[in-house]
C-alpha cells in the first residue's frame, strides 16, 4: 500500500500531465504500416512506419472543454508560460466556456504543442510523428498512396487555399482508405516531432546544400519538389514553435499497437 | 506521501539558499502550493524530466537552479557542425572570468540518446578536455529530449542511422531557468552571449 | 560648318568622358566601393515615423525634402477571396489585403523597422523579401513567421531607385502567384522631382484551374502555373481594377508618373499606354533615364518609372503590349484626361471607316461543342440575365456597347431591334457562325462584320436571354437546347 503511494506520488511530483487514467472516447482505427517516402526523409531512403492506430477524428471543442475541467492547469488563465504562448485558447469565452460563435464539435485550435501532448498523454495515447501524419494523410478514399494523383494534389493545395475551415465540424470531410476524416481539409495538426523539420523560412536557401546552419543538411533537399502541397504542410511545421498556438491548428492522438495481444 | 514532503522540503531549501533576494512572500507562497509555482512560470524547471550525466547520476534539471547555465544540443558522434559546436561553447567558457567560474555550468545535451551512453559521454567529455564539475553532459529519453529541444526551439531529425541534422543554438539561462539568451549558427560573434552570461554572473 | 562644330564637340567631350572614366576607375580602385553608397549607410536618422502605406493606384506623400529617419512599416498578410473578374472568385495572399501590396515609400539612409505580421485566421507562414534590402533573403531569413505571430527585423535603405517585394516562403511561386508582391520605393535625397499626378500600377499573371472567365471560385492551378500558361495577366489583382469608374485620371497639361511593377511570377511585360510617349523612363526602376520610349520593359520582379506630359483629353489604355494578355486575359487599365481639345496635337476623327475589334473570347479556337466546360449553370431566368450579362461585358460590350445601342455607322444596336426581335434562330446563328455583309436593322444599313464567338451552348442560351430580356426586346427566353439544334445544322 505505502508503495503504491509512493507510485502514484512520484507520478504527480514528475508527470506534469497528471493522471495517466482518463477517459479516451475518440474513436480509433488500425493504420496498416508500411514504408514510404516522405517529402524529407531519411538518407533518400523508405522510412519504415510501424502498424498504430490513429484518431477518427481531431480533438474537438467539447473534447478539450471535458479535458481542461478535469486538468485545471490547462486552462486558459493556469497554463505556464513556458508551455503556451499569449494565443492559447484566445478564442474561447473563458478558462471553461466557449465562444458563442464556436461549434462543440470543430476542431480545437489555438492549443500548444505541450498542451496537445499532454492531452493524448492523460488518454495513454500520444501525438503522431511526422512521418506517420504523412503516412495516414496519403490515402484518399480508396488507395492507401494517392501521391501520384493530380487531382488528389489538386484538391488539397485548394483546401490551403480556402479561408477560415477551422469553422467547420469534424467529418466534414472525406472518409480515407483507413476510415480516417479530416486529415486534409479542416485544420493543420500537431506532430510529435514537427521539430524535426529543418526549414529556416528562406526556401531558397534552403536548397542550398552548403547551408551552415544544419549539420547533415543532405536532408534539406526534398525528395519531390513538384508536391507542393507537402511542401506547404512541410514549411508550416517549420514556421512554428513548441509554444505557438494558431487558429488553423488543431491535433489528434496516436497510439502504437500492442504487438503482444 | 512522504516523497512529496521531502520534495516540498527540498525545494523550500533549494530556493531559500540560493535566491537569497527573493523576498518571504515567495518563500510564504512555497509553503501554501506545490512544486510548479515555486518557481517562474517560464522556467525550465517546470519539466519534469529526469536525465543522466556523464558521471551516471541521475538528476532532475531543477537541481541545476542557482546555476546560470549555457546550454547546447549535439551528439557525440556527429562530425560535422558538433566539433565547431563545442568549440563554441569553450570559446564561451574561456571568455568568464575566474571569480564568476564557478556560477556558471556549461551543459551539452545529447540528440542522439541511444547511441550516447553515459560511457560514451564520458569519453567525450575525457577526450575534449571537460571533464570537470562545469561541464555537464546530459542524456534523456527520446521524448525528453524531443521536448526540451521544443522548449530550446532547437529542431533536429535523425537522417540516417549515425546522422542528425540540426539546428544550432547556444542558450543561456538564469539562476532560475528562464532563457536569457540565444545565439544561432557556427561560429558566430559570441559577444552577446558573454555580456549576458556575465551581467547573469555580477546578478548572482 | 555645323557639324564640324558638332565633331569638334564630340571629340572634346570624348576627351573629357575618357578622363572622368578613368578618374572614377581610378577612385574605385581605391575605395572598393562607390561614394554615395558608403554615405548612405553613414546617413543618421533623427527621429522615428509611421510608414504611411497606400492601396493600388495610390501612392504615399512623397518624401520631399525631409531628413532621413527611423520609419517603421506595419505590414499585416491576409488571405481572403477576392473578384478576379465578374463571376470569377479567387483565393488571394496579401500583403496588406490589396494585390499588389502596400505601397511603402522610403527615401535614402532611411532605417526601416519592419513589422510583419500573419493575421491569425490565416492558414500558412510567409515571409517578406524585399529588393532594397542589402542583407541576406533580402529580409526572408529573418521575417518567417507563422499565423498569429508578428517578425520584426530592420534595415537601412541604401540605393536610391523602385524596387519590388514579395514573400519567399515555400513554395515562393505559389505565393506570388497568389499575390503575394508589391513595391517598395527608395527616393534619392530631397525626393524625385515633383509631378501633378502619382500612380502605383503591378502586373501579375495568374493560374486558375478554370479557363479564362470560368465562373465560381478558382483554385490556383500548379501545372499551369508551371507552364506558364497563365488564364489571367491583370494590372492591380483583377481584371477590371483600372478600368471604368477605376480609371487613374489626369487634366490635361499635367505631368503624370507611374510606379510600375511587375510581380510575375513568369512573366514580363511590355509596358505600354496606347496614345502616349514615355517622355521619361526611369528604365527598370534605378538610375538610367531613358526619352521618348513608346514601350518599356518591366520584368517579372523589377519595375519602372514611367513619366509623360498629357497634352489632350481622352482615354488612354494602359497595356501590356504582348496584346493578347490585354486584349484577352485581362492586362488593361485606363487613364482619364480631361481638359481642352488641343486639335494641334491631335485632331480627333477625320475619317470614319470599319474597324473589327476583337471580343473577349478567343476567337476560332475549336471547342468540344456543346458541351458545358463543367461551369456553374443558370436555373432560373435571373440567373441566366446575371450569366448572361457577364458573357455580354466579356464578349459582346466592346462593339454592342453597354445599353446596346450599338456604334453609329459600324455595329447595329441591340436595342429595340427589329432585326433581333424577328427571328431568334437568326439570332442564334449569328454568334454560332457570324456574319458578313449588308443588314439592315432600324432602317438603317450596316456593312460589317461580327466574327462566330467562342462560347458553349449554354453561354449563348444565356447571352440572347440577357440581350431578348434587355433594352425594350421581345421578352424571349433562349435555352441551351435551341442553340444545340441551331449547332448541329438544324
Amino acid at each position: 500500500m505505502i508503495s503504491l503511494f509512493r507510485f502514484l506520488a512520484i507520478i504527480t511530483v514528475v508527470s506534469y500531465s497528471g493522471s495517466i487514467y482518463c477517459q479516451s472516447n475518440n474513436e480509433m482505427t488500425l493504420v496498416k504500416g508500411g514504408s514510404f517516402m516522405p517529402l524529407y526523409g531519411v538518407d533518400s531512403s523508405m522510412v519504415i512506419v510501424q502498424d498504430f492506430k490513429m484518431d477518427v477524428y481531431p480533438v474537438t471543442n467539447h473534447e478539450y472543454l471535458a479535458f481542461v475541467k478535469k486538468y485545471p492547469k490547462w486552462q486558459r488563465s493556469k497554463i505556464l508560460k513556458l508551455f503556451s504562448d499569449d494565443s492559447y485558447l484566445v478564442h474561447w469565452e473563458d478558462d471553461l466556456s466557449l465562444n458563442k460563435d464556436l461549434l462543440p464539435e470543430s476542431p480545437i485550435t489555438n492549443v500548444s504543442w505541450f498542451a496537445a501532448k499532454s492531452y493524448c498523454e492523460c488518454q495513454g495515447k500520444r501525438l503522431p510523428t511526422v512521418d506517420e501524419w504523412e503516412y495516414a494523410a496519403m490515402a484518399n478514399e480508396t488507395m492507401p498512396d494517392a501521391r501520384t494523383l493530380p487531382e488528389y494534389n489538386q484538391k488539397i493545395l485548394s483546401w490551403y487555399e480556402t479561408p477560415k475551415t477551422f469553422k467547420n465540424t469534424i467529418g466534414s470531410t472525406f472518409k480515407n482508405y483507413w476510415g480516417i476524416y479530416d486529415l486534409h481539409g479542416l485544420v493543420w495538426e500537431w506532430t510529435l516531432d514537427f521539430n524535426s523539420v529543418l526549414i529556416s523560412g528562406e526556401s531558397r536557401k534552403d536548397v542550398d546544400k552548403d547551408s551552415n546552419l544544419f549539420c547533415g543538411s543532405a536532408a534539406v533537399g526534398a525528395s519531390d519538389l513538384m508536391n507542393y502541397a507537402a511542401f506547404m504542410r512541410y514549411a508550416f511545421r517549420g514556421s512554428i514553435k513548441a509554444n505557438y498556438s494558431g487558429r488553423n491548428l488543431g491535433f489528434r492522438c496516436v497510439k502504437d499497437v500492442d504487438k503482444t495481444q | 506521501m512522504k516523497n512529496i514532503i521531502t520534495t516540498i522540503l527540498s525545494l523550500t531549501l533549494f530556493v531559500s539558499c540560493n535566491v537569497e533576494k527573493k523576498s518571504d512572500k515567495v518563500l510564504q507562497k512555497v509553503d501554501t502550493e506545490i512544486s510548479s509555482n515555486t518557481i517562474s512560470d517560464m522556467s525550465i524547471y517546470n519539466l519534469p524530466s529526469t536525465w543522466t550525466t556523464q558521471n551516471n547520476q541521475d538528476i532532475e534539471l531543477k537541481e541545476l537552479q542557482g546555476d546560470i547555465l549555457v546550454m547546447v544540443m549535439i551528439y557525440t558522434t556527429c562530425k560535422a557542425a558538433c566539433p565547431r559546436l563545442v568549440a563554441d561553447m569553450r570559446n564561451i567558457e574561456s571568455q568568464i572570468p575566474v571569480k564568476d567560474k564557478e556560477k556558471v555550468k556549461l551543459i551539452l545535451v545529447s540528440i542522439d540518446p541511444e547511441t550516447d551512453t553515459p560511457e560514451r559521454l564520458k569519453n567525450f567529455a575525457q577526450e575534449n578536455n571537460m571533464d570537470n564539475e562545469q561541464w555537464v553532459f546530459l542524456r534523456g529519453t527520446k521524448e525528453a529530449t524531443r521536448e526540451f529541444a521544443a522548449v530550446l526551439a532547437v529542431n533536429y531529425k535523425k537522417i540516417s542511422p549515425m546522422d542528425f541534422s540540426h539546428s544550432n543554438i547556444i542558450s543561456v539561462f538564469d539562476t532560475n531557468g528562464v532563457l536569457k539568451h540565444q545565439q544561432e549558427g557556427l561560429g558566430v560573434n559570441n559577444k552577446e552571449t558573454v555580456e549576458t552570461i556575465l551581467e547573469l554572473a555580477k546578478k548572482s | 560648318m555645323r557639324l564640324k562644330l558638332k565633331l569638334l564637340e564630340s571629340k572634346t567631350l570624348c576627351h573629357i568622358m575618357i578622363l572622368a572614366l578613368f578618374f572614377s576607375l581610378y577612385s574605385c580602385i581605391n575605395n572598393g566601393e562607390s561614394k554615395a553608397i558608403e554615405n548612405a549607410a553613414d546617413i543618421s536618422v533623427s527621429k522615428e515615423m509611421i510608414a504611411e502605406l497606400t492601396a493600388p493606384p495610390n501612392v504615399p506623400t512623397p518624401v520631399g525634402r525631409r531628413k532621413a529617419k527611423k520609419l517603421i512599416v506595419n505590414m499585416e498578410i491576409l488571405e481572403e477571396v477576392g473578384e478576379m473578374t465578374d463571376g470569377v472568385e479567387y483565393v488571394y495572399w496579401t500583403f496588406g489585403g490589396t494585390v499588389p501590396g502596400s505601397f511603402i515609400r522610403t527615401r535614402v539612409g532611411d532605417e526601416v523597422e519592419f513589422h510583419l505580421k500573419n493575421h491569425p485566421d490565416n492558414k500558412l507562414p510567409h515571409n517578406i523579401d524585399l529588393h532594397a534590402v542589402t542583407g541576406p533573403g533580402g529580409g526572408a531569413t529573418s521575417s518567417f513567421v507563422a499565423p498569429g505571430k508578428e517578425a520584426q527585423f530592420s534595415f537601412k535603405v541604401i540605393n536610391p531607385g523602385l524596387y519590388v517585394y514579395h514573400c519567399a516562403t515555400a513554395p515562393v511561386g505559389m505565393h506570388v502567384a497568389n499575390g503575394m508582391y508589391g513595391l517598395i520605393l527608395v527616393e534619392p535625397e530631397g525626393g524625385l522631382p515633383p509631378v501633378d499626378k502619382e500612380y502605383y500600377v503591378m502586373q501579375g499573371d495568374f493560374y486558375t484551374k478554370g479557363e479564362n472567365g470560368e465562373r465560381g471560385l478558382q483554385p490556383f492551378d500548379m501545372q499551369k502555373a508551371v507552364d506558364e500558361d497563365a488564364d489571367y495577366v491583370v494590372f492591380n489583382g483583377s481584371v477590371g481594377s483600372m478600368t471604368g469608374d477605376n480609371a487613374i485620371t489626369a487634366n490635361v497639361g499635367e505631368t503624370v508618373r507611374l510606379f510600375v511593377g511587375n510581380g510575375g511570377p513568369n512573366l514580363v511585360s511590355s509596358f505600354h499606354v496606347i496614345g502616349e510617349i514615355f517622355d521619361k523612363v526611369m528604365v527598370e526602376g534605378g538610375d538610367m533615364i531613358n526619352e521618348n520610349v513608346q514601350t518599356t520593359l518591366v520584368p517579372a520582379g523589377g519595375s519602372a518609372i514611367v513619366e509623360f506630359r498629357v497634352d489632350v483629353p481622352g482615354t488612354f489604355i494602359l497595356v501590356d503590349h504582348s496584346i493578347f494578355r490585354a486584349f484577352n486575359k485581362g492586362a488593361l487599365g485606363m487613364l482619364k484626361v480631361q481638359g481642352e481639345e488641343n486639335e494641334k496635337i491631335y485632331s480627333g476623327m477625320q475619317e470614319e471607316g470599319i474597324y473589327q475589334p476583337e471580343g473577349g473570347g478567343i476567337q476560332e479556337m475549336p471547342i468540344e461543342e456543346g458541351v458545358s466546360r463543367g461551369v456553374v449553370t443558370a436555373k432560373t431566368l435571373a440567373e441566366k440575365m446575371e450569366f448572361g450579362k457577364a458573357t455580354y461585358m466579356q464578349t459582346c460590350f466592346a462593339c454592342h456597347q453597354a445599353e446596346g445601342q450599338g456604334i453609329a455607322n459600324a455595329f447595329p444596336p441591340l436595342a429595340e431591334s427589329d432585326y433581333l426581335n424577328a427571328d431568334v434562330n437568326r439570332s442564334i446563328d449569328i454568334v454560332l457562325h457570324g456574319k458578313t455583309g449588308e443588314i439592315t436593322v432600324n432602317g438603317v444599313v450596316y456593312n460589317s462584320v461580327m466574327t462566330k464567338q467562342d462560347l458553349t451552348d449554354e453561354e449563348v442560351a444565356n447571352v440572347l436571354t440577357y440581350v431578348y430580356n434587355s433594352w425594350g426586346n421581345s421578352k424571349k427566353e433562349v435555352t441551351p437546347a435551341m442553340v444545340r439544334v441551331r449547332r448541329s445544322g438544324h
